[in-house]
């Protein structure tokens, strides 16, 4: 297997410090955009949001983050996908906006997307979320994807 | 000068032993049918059926072909039993039967077991499957998601399942079981997981599990019991635990991901484990036994004869799950049971089986971490400059490649009229920086960033035959892309591999001639078989269908576009030209 670079593990757990005056709980229901709903009727349910956004540094923070959870392990360098899903082509399998995004991390997804919520505070998986969600999407992609 | 003959697939009392005293002529007696992963218990991959030759297979054609739906890596091979031909896919790890009694094949049955999809994340590349045993009338094998299955092979009806590896402890199955006596032999996947590497053995019958033996840690969880191991160049205690700084051991690797062989005489099974974990040597220090080695022992008790370490202290992922093919060979004048294993490290091994003694260990592609290996001590003599580890930075061009000077996924074949072993490999080096790997259970440990690069010559794949006796290299065929297929030899002289481009290809097998070819649509890195059908003709049988290592680069447009926003494959930027994902199998006849 082929391995992409791992940047230093600069925080193996997550300081309190980052904390971004978001409460370190699970999220309630929440409603995806990209999801289908019968009846064209929308579940009443919450939309999450990111409280880091706009901020440059959180995704930066992110990124040290996304090494030192052995995110890029899965994910590759980059998060441009390596045993798991490229994170960086705009395509979002489970829903892309952040609070689908800080669902698939907190809880887990199938095909093996481990749930962190037990090991990460909210605060640092919304820090995972600006990183991932600030790569940047080529114009173009091959037909055969992941 | 060497002498050579195969081992008999199989030993019941008198008349077993009569065949192996044959040798050579016995190697004749083929029932036609395909039952073990290797052909037979020896591993061989050899078919002594003739009918198919090197002055006819140029008239080779496809006759039936058949879509298993799914697009992973199909490595591994089918089984051919009573007339059925056993397909099993990578995860969803669907069991097929077709019936090669009635026109086309149609399906006999179709299992479709409830494999947890959560282990296509923990699968480190690709959710490959290797294949199937047949034994007592059943088909065993394994599931990704860490599970053994026995399947009446005449029903479809599942007779057993039993959990075996861990998803949460980063631990998932895709090595093909061997079924020996009444045992069914089974080792995990996830030496890039921290795994602590094991091997166990299950009742053929009922699928309780009788033992289970670590590949790391004190000598009573090794099952290396006084006066049953000897390890023929280690002295001392415990030494799967001394070999290792702290608690490192535990979450070590040692995965067994490989093939396993038998030979029956000695009531020995060979398999060779994985490399050590994490990939930054400098949290692991000493040797990691027995990570990267070859291990025997009973498969009765799972007592450890004896263990062999390839690679001591591995700094390059160079595991030794290869294939230890059991032959008997004369060299030096004398006739010794061996096993030749072809490592990813870059020299092939010829052992004595009895003892795990080193009797010839040549390069068999170039490489350059170590100059030789040394027969007293049965180490590597290291090049210093190619050591890795976060303290040393980043070091440069270290031949062979970690997918193998030849990739255990896909192994070799051996023919007893030519002597010689067929050998798929790879013509690729790689750069190697390591960093500080933190353990998260279920998550990946590894920490090194590792491209690949062709090695000098303007290829990246070779076809090649060797002779284990010497440790001599007579002759080559040399692909554009890697040979990740496995090979098959057989009477006719003819040898049979495929590339990852997607031909399927036969050679002369005494001097190499290129004989035929065909383009199966997808990257071959299944490996061939042959089998007599019903209609009393020879047939030859592969998968087709890209993946494992190179699932990344298979898709439908180059990767050297620059809209592709996957990783860079720089080693072989056209390959995604000539071919695409999907699993296929084929089936061919004059």
């Amino acid at each position: 297997m082929r391995l992409f670079k791992w940047l230093p593990v600069a925080a193996l757990l997550v300081p309190a410090t980052l904390a971004h005056g978001q409460d370190d709980k699970p999220p309630g229901a929440v409603s995806y955009p990209q999801h289908v709903a019968a009846g064209t009727v929308t579940p009443p349910a919450a939309t999450l949001s990111n409280p880091n956004a706009g901020d440059a540094n959180a995704a930066l923070q992110g990124e040290i983050l996304f090494a030192a959870m052995n995110c890029d392990g899965c994910h590759g360098g980059g998060a441009l996908g390596w045993a798991a899903p490229s994170l960086a082509d705009g395509r979002w399998r489970f829903g892309g906006d952040d609070g689908a995004v800080f669902h698939s991390i907190f809880y887990g997804r199938p095909h093996g997307m481990p749930a962190y919520g037990g090991m990460l505070p909210a605060s640092a998986v919304w820090l995972l979320v600006s990183y991932v969600k600030t790569r940047p999407v080529p114009r173009e992609l091959p037909t055969v994807a992941w | 000068m060497s002498a050579a003959r195969a081992v008999p697939a199989s030993v019941h009392g008198p008349a077993g032993l009569c065949l192996a005293l044959l040798g050579v002529a016995a190697a004749g007696a083929d029932d036609g049918q395909w039952t073990l992963p290797g052909k037979d218990l020896a591993a061989t991959r050899y078919s002594a059926l003739d009918d198919i030759n090197a002055g006819n297979v140029g008239a080779l054609r496809s006759v039936w072909s058949f879509s298993t739906g799914v697009l992973g890596g199909h490595e591994g091979q089918p089984l051919v039993v009573n007339d059925t031909l056993y397909v099993v896919t990578p995860w969803p790890n669907v069991l097929y039967a077709f019936d090669l009694k009635s026109e086309d094949y149609p399906l006999r049955f179709r299992y479709r077991p409830d494999a947890n999809p959560a282990a296509v994340g923990v699968a480190c590349c690709d959710a490959v499957n290797r294949g199937a045993s047949f034994a007592q009338g059943r088909i065993v094998y394994n599931l990704l998601d860490g599970r053994t299955v026995a399947i009446d092979a005449t029903t479809g009806e599942e007779l057993w399942k039993t959990t075996v590896a861990d998803l949460a402890r980063g631990e998932t199955i895709t090595m093909a079981p061997l079924a020996v006596g009444d045992r069914v032999l089974v080792g995990p996947s996830g030496g890039e997981f921290g795994i602590h590497g094991w091997f166990m053995g299950l009742d053929l019958a009922t699928g309780a599990i009788a033992w289970r033996a670590r590949n790391i840690g004190p000598d009573d969880a090794l099952l290396a019991r006084p006066g049953t191991f000897k390890a023929f160049y280690d002295r001392g205690k415990d030494l799967g635990l001394a070999t290792w700084s702290g608690d490192t051991w535990q979450r070590g690797g040692a995965p067994v991901w490989g093939w396993l062989s038998y030979d029956p005489e000695l009531d020995l099974v060979y398999y060779g484990t994985g490399n050590p974990g994490p990939y930054n040597a400098d949290q692991r220090k000493g040797d990691n036994k027995w990570t990267s080695s070859i291990l025997a022992r009973h498969p009765g008790d799972g007592s450890l004869a004896w263990a062999y370490q390839i690679t001591p202290a591995d700094n390059w992922d160079y595991d030794a799950t290869a294939e230890n093919i059991l032959v008997d060979l004369e060299i030096g004048g004398h006739e010794r049971k061996v096993l030749v294993h072809f490592d990813k490290n870059g020299f092939a091994y010829t052992l004595d089986r009895r003892t795990g003694e080193v009797l010839v260990a040549e390069p068999y592609v170039h490489l350059n971490w170590a100059k030789r290996v040394d027969r007293k001590s049965g180490r590597p003599v290291l090049v210093e400059a190619k050591l890795t580890g976060k303290s040393r930075g980043p070091v440069k061009d270290i031949c062979p490649s970690l997918e193998g000077g030849k990739s255990p996924a896909s192994p070799a074949a051996f023919s007893p009229r030519t002597r010689l072993f067929y050998v798929p490999t790879l013509n690729l080096c790689m750069d190697w920086q390591s960093e500080d790997a933190a353990y998260i259970p279920g998550t990946p440990f590894v920490s090194a960033t590792v491209p690949y690069h062709p090695d000098a010559g303007g290829y990246i794949g070779a076809f090649i035959a060797w002779d284990a006796a010497t440790g001599r290299k007579v002759w080559e065929v040399r692909e554009k892309f890697p040979v990740w297929s496995g090979g098959l030899a057989t009477a006719g002289d003819v040898a049979f591999y495929g590339t990852l481009d997607g031909w399927f290809k036969a050679v002369d097998a005494r001097d190499g001639k290129p004989l035929w070819k065909f383009k199966v649509g997808s990257g071959v890195v299944g490996a061939p078989i042959s089998y007599r059908g019903p209609d009393g003709k020879q047939y030859i049988a592969v998968y087709s269908g890209i993946g494992g290592d190179w699932a990344l680069i298979a898709g439908d447009v180059s990767v050297a576009d620059p809209a592709d926003v996957r990783p860079t494959n720089d080693f072989a930027p056209d390959l995604a030209r000539y071919t695409s994902q999907g699993g296929m199998v084929w089936v061919f006849a004059l």
